[in-house]
C-alpha cells in the first residue's frame, strides 16, 4: 500500500504546493505592480482572481491533514486557514467598501510573502526530499515580522468592515421562524475579533516552538 | 526505607530524600512530601522511573498501597518521579459550579426584562411552552446538583482547577445561549401535541436517568471504593452507559418540545462528548472482564445509543 501510494502522494503534494505557490507569486506581483502604478485603492481588484483561487485552495490543506496525507494537526491548520477564508470571502469579497483601504496592501504583502516561502519550502521537500537550509530558515523566521503585520491588517480590516456589516444585514437570519433561531453576522464578526485576542499570541508562540524545533536540529535528519 | 524524589528531568525535588519506616504506605509518603514542600497530596503524581527512550507508560503509585509493593526484592531505597499536577478540586466541587450556572442563569431570561436590551420593546406575552420549559430546565439542573451531593459516589480522583473554568464556560455559555431562544418574546411554539410528547418523553428519561444513577451508586462502597464493576439491572442490561443514554434522550425530549437550533447544537456536542466517555468505559470494562482466569466475561451490550452504537 505505502509503496504504491507514496510516489503518488509525493507527486500530488508537489503539484499542489507548486500550483498554489504560483498563485501567490501572481498575487505578490500584481499587488506590487498596482501599488506602484495605480495606488493602493486598486490593489484588491488587480489581485482578486489569484487571491481567491490560492487562498481557497488552502482549504485542501485541512483535508490533507485529516486524511493523513501530511502530518500537520487540524488544531493548527483549521484556525489559520479558517481565519484567512473568513477575511477573503467573509470580509473583502462580501463587503467591497473595505477593498480600497491601505490595510489591504499590507495584508496581501504579508500573506503572499509568507505563503511563497511556505509553499516553496513544502514543494521542495515533497519534490526533492529536502529543502535548502536558507529556505528552512526563511520559513521559520519571516513570520516573526509577517505574523504581526498580517494579523494587525486582518484585525484592522474586520474592524473597518463592522459598520458596513451592521448596515447591510447581510447573511443575517431573523426571528421569528419555526426553528426559533437567529444569526447575526455583525455579532459573529465581533466574536471572531474576540477570538483573535487569545488566538494570535497562541499561534505566535506555537510558531516560536516550531522555529526552535526546526532550526536547532542539525540538518542530518 | 530511603526515598529519593526526582522531577521528570532528573532534578532532585526533596533535598536529601525522605526516610520512612518499612511499613509505610504511599499515602504516608505523600503526607511526608506535603510536610517538606507544601504540595497537597491531591496534586502529587508519583510514578516509577522508566528507562529513557522507552515508550511505555510509567506506573502511577496507588495511595492505598504499601511502598514495599513497589520495591524490587527487599531493597532499602526507592527512587520515584514526582510531578506537581497543579491545584486540584474534588469532582463534587467541579460539578456543583458547572450546574449552578445554568440553574441560575436560565430563570434570568424568563423572569427579568432582558430582551429590551436586545431591541425588543413592548409587552412580552409568555407562552405556555416557555413556562413548562423553565420548570423542566430547573428541575433537571436541581436534580443534577442534588445527585452530586447525595447520590454519586466519587473515587479518590480529583480534577485540575483549570477544568473548573473551562467546564463552567461551556455550561454557562451554552445554558444562556439556549435560554435566550427558548424564552424569546417572538418564539414560534410547536404544536400542543408535539410539546406534550417532548416534555413527557423527557421527564420519563430523567426519571430513568435517576434510577440509573442509583444503580451506579450501589456498585461502589460509601467511600467510593470498589473500583470497576459490571453494572446490571434495568437499562444496564441492554446498554453499558444507560446513564448517558437517558441523559441524551431527555435533552432530545426538551428539544422536541422547544425546537431551537441552539438546543440541538448543545445536544450534538453533549452526545459527542458522552459517546467518547462511553466508548472508553465500554473498552475498559471489556478488557477488565475478559472471562479468563475466573474473571467474569463482560456481556454483549450496546455502548450508548441503541440501536446504532
Amino acid at each position: 500500500m505505502a509503496t504504491l501510494f507514496s510516489p503518488l502522494r509525493r507527486l500530488y503534494l508537489t503539484l499542489y504546493n507548486f500550483t498554489v505557490l504560483f498563485g501567490w507569486l501572481q498575487v505578490l506581483y500584481l499587488v506590487l505592480k498596482t501599488l506602484k502604478e495605480l495606488g493602493h485603492e486598486h490593489v484588491y481588484t488587480a489581485a482578486e482572481k489569484p487571491l481567491l483561487y490560492a487562498q481557497t485552495a488552502a482549504a485542501l490543506e485541512i483535508l490533507h491533514g485529516l486524511v493523513g496525507l501530511v502530518r500537520s494537526p487540524i488544531t493548527a491548520t483549521l484556525p489559520q486557514i479558517g481565519s484567512r477564508l473568513f477575511l477573503v470571502w467573509g470580509i473583502l469579497w462580501s463587503f467591497p467598501e473595505t477593498r480600497t483601504h491601505l490595510l489591504v496592501s499590507s495584508l496581501l504583502i504579508s500573506w503572499s510573502i509568507t505563503e511563497i516561502i511556505r509553499y516553496s519550502f513544502f514543494g521542495f521537500k515533497e519534490a526533492f526530499g529536502s529543502a535548502p537550509s536558507w529556505l528552512l530558515w526563511l520559513r521559520y523566521s519571516t513570520f516573526l515580522i509577517l505574523y504581526p503585520t498580517g494579523i494587525s491588517s486582518e484585525v484592522g480590516l474586520i474592524y473597518i468592515a463592522l459598520p458596513f456589516i451592521k448596515a447591510s444585514e447581510k447573511y443575517c437570519i431573523r426571528m421569528p421562524n419555526t426553528w426559533n433561531s437567529s444569526f447575526d453576522y455583525f455579532y459573529a464578526a465581533i466574536l471572531v475579533l474576540g477570538i483573535y485576542v487569545p488566538g494570535s499570541p497562541h499561534m505566535y508562540k506555537y510558531m516560536l516552538v516550531q522555529r526552535k524545533k526546526a532550526l536547532s536540529k542539525p540538518k542530518s535528519e | 526505607m530511603k526515598l529519593t524524589l526526582v522531577s521528570r528531568s532528573g532534578r532532585e525535588i526533596v533535598k536529601g530524600g525522605i526516610q520512612l519506616s518499612d511499613s509505610a504506605t504511599v499515602a504516608d509518603l505523600q503526607e511526608a512530601i506535603y510536610k517538606r514542600i507544601k504540595k497537597h497530596p491531591s496534586r502529587q503524581r508519583l510514578t516509577l522511573p522508566v528507562q529513557p527512550g522507552s515508550k511505555e507508560r510509567p506506573v502511577v503509585l496507588n495511595y492505598k498501597k504499601s511502598l514495599n509493593d513497589y520495591t524490587s526484592g527487599n531493597s532499602e531505597t526507592l527512587t520515584l518521579v514526582f510531578k506537581d499536577l497543579g491545584p486540584q478540586v474534588s469532582y463534587r466541587t467541579l460539578f456543583f459550579f458547572e450546574y449552578l450556572g445554568p440553574l441560575l442563569l436560565y430563570p434570568v431570561f424568563y423572569y427579568l426584562p432582558v430582551y429590551q436590551y436586545f431591541g425588543y420593546k413592548g409587552e412580552r406575552v409568555i407562552q405556555p411552552v416557555q413556562t413548562y420549559a423553565l420548570y423542566y430546565w430547573c428541575f433537571h439542573y436541581a436534580k443534577r446538583i442534588l445527585e452530586t451531593f447525595f447520590v454519586h459516589r466519587f473515587s479518590h480522583a480529583t480534577s485540575p482547577l483549570s477544568n473548573v473554568f473551562r467546564n463552567c464556560a461551556y455550561y454557562w455559555c451554552f445554558g444562556s445561549y439556549i435560554a435566550y431562544y427558548v424564552n424569546h418574546p417572538i418564539i414560534y411554539p410547536v404544536s400542543d401535541l408535539q410539546m406534550k410528547i417532548g416534555f413527557g418523553f423527557g421527564i420519563l428519561c430523567q426519571v430513568s436517568n435517576f434510577y440509573c444513577h442509583i444503580i451506579l451508586r450501589n456498585l461502589r462502597g460509601p467511600a467510593g471504593e470498589g473500583g470497576y464493576q459490571i453494572p446490571r439491572g434495568f437499562l444496564f442490561n441492554i446498554v453499558t452507559c444507560a446513564n448517558y443514554t437517558t441523559e441524551i434522550y431527555q435533552w432530545l425530549g426538551f428539544n422536541i418540545a422547544t425546537q431551537t437550533i441552539a438546543g440541538y447544537l448543545f445536544l450534538a456536542v453533549a452526545t459527542f462528548i458522552m459517546t467518547n466517555w462511553a466508548l472508553a468505559k465500554h473498552r475498559r470494562l471489556k478488557k477488565l472482564f475478559d472471562g479468563k482466569e475466573g474473571r467474569p466475561r463482560y456481556p454483549r451490550r450496546w455502548v450508548i445509543l441503541p440501536p446504532f452504537l
